[in-house]
């Protein structure tokens, strides 16, 4: 039995310390799925608690033949998706600016000029996410941010191997010509016929 | 080689799962067609920022804040045991009741007379029953045909009551005080 698993047992019989050690070692993947999805720092934070808040709550439904960190990342999506369909009922208008992600103010590890650049990268993938439909959104970012298989994320997503391809397939389509709209530089020719190879 | 094809082969490439053989095929095409060469740098300049940008983590109290708002699961525990042991008996022992008072009462039950006036009593009370539930569909019918104008305004009440709920859940969400530090 690994660490993960006593854990998990523990949290099972009520240790909610044991349950803050998962907390702690799933908090980035959680955070950043529901971040990508959301598109607002606060409204991703209240996620991802609310995530796991259902995933201590479910602990008993968890089947230990699947891994934890999948089991997580599909309550938070699904949370999410919920969240994005509410939001959409209340006619509420989503295009109001929204405030910079605080990890990317406050990180003072790289210079000003990374930063800046850094910055600017997490914006315009943000601008192409929120382009998505929702399950496109959410194919892509379990695809690249945690890299999952076809499979996996046709088992979240409770959906066909096919289905998943298809979404995948279409959503990069979409975000070409959308990146292409935003400024996004192509790559150079060599670089491009290089890559295939 | 039609550009659909080609485009399922970028798929495969982005994915890196394009066989040895389909390499030079792909690249011939590319090379040849200037429109699915576009589409291959677009593709592929996405692919790059996506796969380069790196994950976001939450505030570095996230994980203390989410702990402390976690239920309390033995206290949960006990609480949904108690709730089924109550169920349970509060099935079980009306049923053993009736079922022991059947077993003493045996010999009086079995007579022709008291067997008939029972099942009449239940005959009577399902008839009851029906009429009861009768009239109220009939007075809901009656209703709906006699004050149509009554019937819309309660639902567009309804309606108004259930919007203003998700908008106030809405705006008290949002106002709410950020826990980032």
């Amino acid at each position: 039995m690994n660490e993960e698993q006593v854990w998990l047992e523990q949290a099972r019989q009520g240790d909610k310390a044991a349950f803050g050690k998962l907390i702690e070692a799933y908090q980035t993947p959680v955070y950043n799925l529901a971040y990508r999805m959301l598109n607002n720092a606060g409204e991703a934070e209240e996620a991802a608690q609310e995530a796991f808040i259902r995933a201590y709550t479910r602990l008993d439904s968890y089947n230990p033949e699947h891994k934890f960190s999948t089991w997580m990342l599909s309550i938070t999506s699904n949370y999410c998706i919920d969240l994005i369909r509410k939001r959409r009922a209340l006619l509420l208008s989503i295009d109001e600016p929204l405030p910079p992600h605080p990890a990317l103010m406050s990180d003072n590890s790289k210079g000003p000029e990374a930063q800046v650049v850094m910055n600017e990268q997490q914006a315009m993938v943000q601008t192409l996410l929120q382009e998505l439909p929702e399950d496109y959104r959410q194919t892509v970012v379990l695809r690249y941010w945690y890299d999952l298989s076809y499979d996996e994320i046709a088992d979240m997503m409770d959906t066909t191997v096919s289905a998943i391809k298809s979404r995948l397939f279409r959503a990069r389509r979409l975000l070409a010509e959308v990146g292409q709209e935003a400024g996004l530089d192509p790559v150079r020719d060599s670089a491009a016929l290089t890559a295939v190879s | 080689m039609e550009h659909e094809e080609t485009y399922l082969l970028m798929m495969d490439a982005l994915d890196g799962e394009l066989a040895e053989a389909q390499h030079s095929e792909l690249e011939a095409h590319l090379r040849a067609c200037p429109s699915c060469l576009q589409e291959w740098q677009a593709l592929l300049a996405v692919h790059t920022l996506l796969q380069q940008t790196p994950a976001l983590s939450p505030a570095v109290d996230f994980a203390q804040r989410t702990l402390a708002r976690l239920p309390n699961r033995r206290v949960r525990i006990w609480t949904l045991t108690a709730i089924y042991a109550l169920l349970l008996l509060g099935g079980i022992l009306p049923l053993a009741l009736a079922v022991w008072l059947v077993f003493i009462l045996r010999p009086v039950l079995s007579e022709p007379t008291i067997l008939s006036s029972i099942s009449q009593s239940i005959g009577q009370a399902l008839q009851v029953m029906g009429t009861i539930v009768w009239a109220l569909l009939a007075g809901l019918g009656e209703m709906v045909v006699q004050q149509p104008a009554i019937v819309g305004w309660l639902l567009v009440l309804l309606g108004i009551i259930s919007i203003w709920g998700g908008v106030s859940r809405q705006l008290i969400f949002q106002t709410s005080p950020r826990q980032t530090s």
